[in-house]
């Protein structure tokens, strides 16, 4: 049985299903198709390979060699004699169900050995070798004696005709692109670089700007360990050196001189110098500085030259020589013949243009403040303030028609019935002052800063600055001698006014602000912002439109009326307080005279087309005056008709350039 | 260049040398040719005495180096230079200081005596020795102008303009020295500036600061009748009529948009004037019109008139005298500009007797004479005022005069251009 059992092992192949239950946990399906014969009687089944589940409802499991059923044996046992027994039974794990008898068997040693060698892929037999010695029955060497003799084929020496044919179909399907002879090669790089195409101006792109480290200074002479003697230092040097903070030391050590190399001692500040280096290092500013490259002249506005701009005045012609004190007003007559200076030494004077010939002093009581030749040409009357006190001169130039038509003019006035009382008094002088040519006296309750007349010549509005008062303008009307007060509130300090040339309006200017009031109307039309600390004069163009406003921090503010409350240009040309501003009449000129001796003189065109705003450029600065107690030019006035302007300073001349 | 190639001519037939190219050295100064003109001239006749002369180059007057000039005035060095010489004009030699009151406002002479218009208001009349003679009181106000109208022996006639508004007509005897006013010339309407007197001696011109000029007649006419009201006048009016009877222009011009600052007649039927509005208007005397416009850029002070060379010398308030061709067409030519003052140029004056020689007076307190064929320098400097200088004359017997704010009237005798004017 056992010898069968061997020689089975031997031929086992797929077709054998070895249906073994064993209790350990090997479950083997061994289907034998072999009745194993464990008993002395052989029981083969002859049912063949089929799944024994057909037989299952029947009492027989198949048939023997004589075809008789063999019938199942009697199975009583249930899971739990199952269970007892494989608790129980030592030899359960090696006991099968032979599905073909349907009886139990139980292994011997050997078969579970010979399935336990099976399992582990050997062979069965445990004596067959594997590895015997191999003997070859034939040899690669040709020997005398083929081992077969037969005569070598034709085919082995003539071209193969289906190679030929298949290589010639591969050939005409490379040739028509139906097969590829070569899969091109995969061409993308394995590797690429990342940031090759990255953008300088990204937001990263300033980790790739590479600034290099500051680099340290090389070594000099006074670094070697052997000087030159100049490089070493005296006693007194040393001394100084001593003496003076590490931060202000020129060199942070001493040079030292040493016979040899050899004798350089160690470097004692090593660990400090390279940390100061990595501080350097660490806190040097590693930013690179975008520098905007605009070319200076490109941001200054194209201007014409000043040349083109000719006629202006260039050149101090004439100066007037005569007051002793610091000249505070001038004005000229409306002729151009005349010109009139108020002085601090409390006298006026006559001058005449051409010549510079002082033709009449006047002496007032008192430092005139400001003097005003009457525009209109009907009218010989110049308006003289000093202190409290306003004089309306007639001073006999000019006309003598018209000389005559003005004192006519004054003395005709007739007392009205119903005196009102008025807070100006106006007196007609007497005496010496009448034959001086004064003709009214108007004295004020207080001092009197400026004059300014209405372009026809009547009206006269003086300023007594007085910060909060009520009374600080007042419009006299001369021809009939009567006195307004236009303001019953003033805000702020009113330092200048002026009439406007042509339309109904009144210009008070305080100390930041530029006030236009319409006299018809009674009502405040535009506040004008200067953006400066404090207006120190005003002038009105004769267009009526724009205006000038001096102030004392060295600004020239131009307003265009039309376009805007605050100034179109802001002119800081001056070093010093502007004093006195002025405006041609005729020219696009206008000048101002500052605190430090000088007349700016700027060509200010204005366009009759609104569209076109006023070119200024500044042409000229004219120099001549003397600067006196840090005082230059009190005053500015242009000449009627030529291009010729008047200063008035603190030297006691009033000059003219032309 | 060391040498260059010259040939001296001259007109004057005294100096006359051998028309031969010398060769002189470059650098060579006006002395130096003076030096060698000399040495020449002595070689040709003995008894020469030495002369300074002056040279002229191509018409302009050598006042540098020979070289140096050659290159300024682009003139080629490689042919012979033609340079003519002639005798130098000597310095004006100054005569009188004559002291007055007040600024002289206005100056005009003749061959025996000066007229002088002063700040005072007073005119005054001189002798040419400096010795005064009379004085011409009457305005009430600064006299700006004088003229002499005429003297026929012993009396002659005077005018004043004044910025009152008038000009007063005077007849003045000189052996009896008795002043009277014979008309008072009203219709100006402010300061008359300028007077000028027409070459037949019957009318005269005034120009004023209201913009007119006006024609008047400078013949004196005597009017009884108006004596007989005299009693019956207010005070004033008494007073004009002691200035002689009141005379009403014969025409206006009017055409100038600014004051007339001068005036003169060229011709007698032309006149002159110029003006503030920077224009010279030449009128016709006889209709009134105006026939030319010149137009300048500055302001017209003063302007004067050769009948020698017909050119107009205008002074204005930019230093420069300059040159006009009253007969150009396109009507502003300006020939030529002397510039040398440093002041407003507040006089000019032709020679009456040399055609390139003029004066000029400044605020910059100079009188200069001028040769216009010298226009970069002036030949002298005549600087005796120590102010500014406002008129200035030149006789026809070769007196310069010229006053000034500092009260003093100037007299030079120049006699260069008589003798120039001789040969």
């Amino acid at each position: 049985c056992c010898g069968l059992l061997a020689a089975l092992s031997l031929h086992i192949t797929f077709s054998l299903s070895l249906s073994l239950s064993l209790s350990l946990s090997l479950s083997l399906s061994l289907s034998l198709s072999l009745s194993l014969a464990f008993c002395s009687q052989d029981i083969r089944n002859t049912v063949g390979n089929i799944p024994m589940e057909w037989y299952k409802d029947y009492p027989h499991i198949g048939y023997d060699l004589d075809g008789k059923k063999i019938f199942k044996p009697i199975r009583n046992k249930d899971e739990l004699d199952e269970f007892l027994d494989k608790m129980e039974n030592p030899d359960y794990w090696r006991t099968i169900h032979d599905k073909m008898t349907g009886t139990d068997v139980c292994l011997s040693d050997e078969q579970v050995d010979l399935v336990h060698r099976l399992q582990q892929g050997k062979f069965g037999d445990v004596n067959f070798n594997e590895y015997e010695p191999a003997i070859d029955f034939f040899s690669n060497e040709v020997m005398i004696h083929p081992v077969t003799n037969r005569p070598a084929d034709k085919r082995s020496f003539i071209p193969s005709l289906i190679e030929k044919e298949k290589v010639g179909k591969l050939v005409h399907a490379i040739k028509m692109g139906w097969i590829k002879p070569r899969r091109p090669k995969e061409t993308a790089p394995q590797y690429y670089d990342l940031w090759a195409k990255e953008d300088p101006n990204a937001i990263l792109g300033r980790h790739k700007m590479h600034i290099p480290a500051p680099k340290m200074r090389l070594p000099g002479h006074e670094e070697s360990y052997n000087p030159p003697p100049e490089y070493l230092l005296t006693d007194e040097e040393r001394q100084v050196w001593e003496q003076q903070d590490p931060d202000e030391r020129k060199l942070s050590f001493l040079p030292q001189k040493y016979l040899s190399l050899r004798a350089v001692p160690a470097f004692s500040r090593f660990i400090q110098e390279r940390f100061e280096r990595c501080l350097d290092l660490y806190l040097c500013p590693r930013q690179r500085k975008m520098r905007v490259n605009v070319n200076p002249e490109d941001l200054i506005p194209k201007l014409p030259r000043p040349r083109d701009l000719q006629p202006f005045p260039t050149l101090q012609s004439l100066v007037y020589h005569g007051h002793s004190s610091l000249i505070r007003s001038i004005s000229i007559s409306p002729s151009g013949q005349w010109l009139v200076s108020g002085s601090d030494d409390c006298t006026v004077r006559f001058w005449e243009v051409c010549t510079t010939r002082c033709l009449k002093t006047m002496e007032v009581g008192g430092p005139v403040k400001s003097v005003a030749w009457n525009p209109a040409p009907s009218i010989s009357l110049v308006a003289v303030s000093y202190g409290e006190n306003v004089i309306l001169v007639n001073p006999g130039l000019g006309d003598r028609l018209i000389c005559s038509a003005t004192d006519q003019l004054i003395s005709s006035y007739e007392e009205p019935e119903e005196v009102k009382d008025q807070q100006v008094q106006w007196a007609v002088p007497e005496g010496k002052a009448q034959e001086q040519g004064q003709r009214l006296i108007l004295t004020h309750p207080k001092a009197v800063k400026q004059v300014s007349w209405h372009g026809r010549g009547d009206y006269l509005a003086c300023v007594m600055p007085d910060d909060g008062s009520s009374l600080q303008v007042v419009i006299h009307q001369v021809s009939r001698r009567r006195t307004q007060n236009p303001f019953h509130r003033n805000k702020g300090a009113v330092q200048c006014v002026s009439f406007h040339p042509s339309r109904p309006y009144f210009l008070v200017a305080t100390q930041r602000y530029v006030r236009v009031y319409n006299l018809i109307k009674q009502e405040l039309t535009k506040k004008l912002m200067a953006n400066c600390k404090w207006i120190s004069s005003m002038a009105v163009h004769p267009g009526g439109d724009n205006v000038i406003c001096g102030s004392y921090d060295c600004r020239l503010a131009w307003f265009d009326l039309d376009l805007s409350t605050k100034p179109y240009k802001v002119l800081r040309h001056h070093k010093k307080a502007l004093r006195g501003v002025a405006y041609h009449k005729h020219y696009p000129l206008f000048a101002s005279g500052s605190d430090d001796g000088t007349v700016i003189v700027c060509h200010g065109m204005v366009y009759n087309d609104l569209l076109q705003n006023p070119l200024i450029v500044p042409v000229k600065v004219l120099k001549g005056h003397i600067i006196t107690h840090d005082l230059g030019v009190l005053d500015v006035a242009f000449h009627p008709t030529q291009p010729w302007v008047f200063s008035s300073g603190a030297d006691g001349t009033v000059r003219l350039f032309t | 260049m060391s040498q260059l190639q010259a040939r001296f001519f001259t007109d004057n037939k005294k100096y006359v040398i051998d028309d031969v190219p010398f060769s002189i050295p470059a650098v060579s100064e006006i002395t130096d040719l003076s030096n060698v003109i000399n040495k020449l001239l002595e070689g040709k006749n003995g008894d020469h005495k030495h002369v300074e002369f002056d040279f002229l180059v191509q018409g302009q007057f050598l006042r540098s180096s020979l070289a140096t000039h050659l290159e300024t005035e682009n003139i080629s060095t490689e042919e012979v230079v033609e340079i003519e010489y002639v005798e130098k004009y000597t310095a004006p030699q100054p005569e009188e200081c004559i002291m007055h009151d007040d600024w002289i406002s206005s100056v005009e002479a003749d061959s025996e005596w000066i007229l002088t218009g002063s700040y005072d208001k007073t005119a005054r009349i001189w002798s040419l020795e400096g010795k005064a003679v009379a004085t011409v009181a009457g305005h009430t106000d600064v006299v700006k102008g004088v003229a002499w109208v005429k003297r026929d022996g012993l009396s002659s006639l005077l005018l004043t303009a004044s910025l009152d508004q008038t000009v007063l007509l005077w007849e003045w005897s000189s052996e009896r020295n008795k002043l009277r006013a014979r008309h008072c010339c009203r219709g100006h309407a402010g300061s008359v500036d300028t007077i000028s007197v027409d070459p037949t001696r019957s009318k005269f011109c005034s120009g004023s600061w209201d913009k007119m000029l006006k024609i008047w007649s400078a013949v004196p006419t005597e009017e009884e009748e108006e004596e007989e009201e005299e009693s019956n006048r207010p005070r004033k009016k008494q007073k004009t009529e002691q200035l002689g009877p009141t005379r009403t222009p014969l025409m206006t011009l009017s055409g100038h948009t600014e004051a007339v600052s001068s005036v003169l007649w060229m011709d007698t039927e032309e006149l002159c004037s110029a003006s503030w509005d920077h224009t010279i208007r030449l009128w016709d005397a006889e209709t009134g019109s105006q026939k030319n416009m010149l137009t300048g850029s500055k302001v017209f002070n003063c302007i004067s008139y050769s009948p020698l060379c017909h050119r107009l010398a205008t002074g204005s308030t930019d230093r420069h005298v300059r040159l006009w061709d009253p007969r150009s067409k396109d009507g502003s030519l300006v020939l030529l500009s002397l510039t040398s003052h440093t002041g407003w140029v507040t006089a000019v004056r032709w020679s009456p007797s040399h055609e390139q020689q003029l004066i000029s007076g400044s605020l910059d307190n100079l009188v200069k004479l001028w040769d216009t064929r010298s226009c970069k320098a002036p030949l002298y400097d005549l600087a005796a005022h120590e102010d500014k200088v406002l008129c200035a004359d030149w006789t026809d017997c070769g007196l310069i005069l010229s006053g000034g704010a500092d009260n003093k009237l100037y007299t030079y005798r120049y006699s260069a251009c008589l003798s120039d004017a001789g040969a």
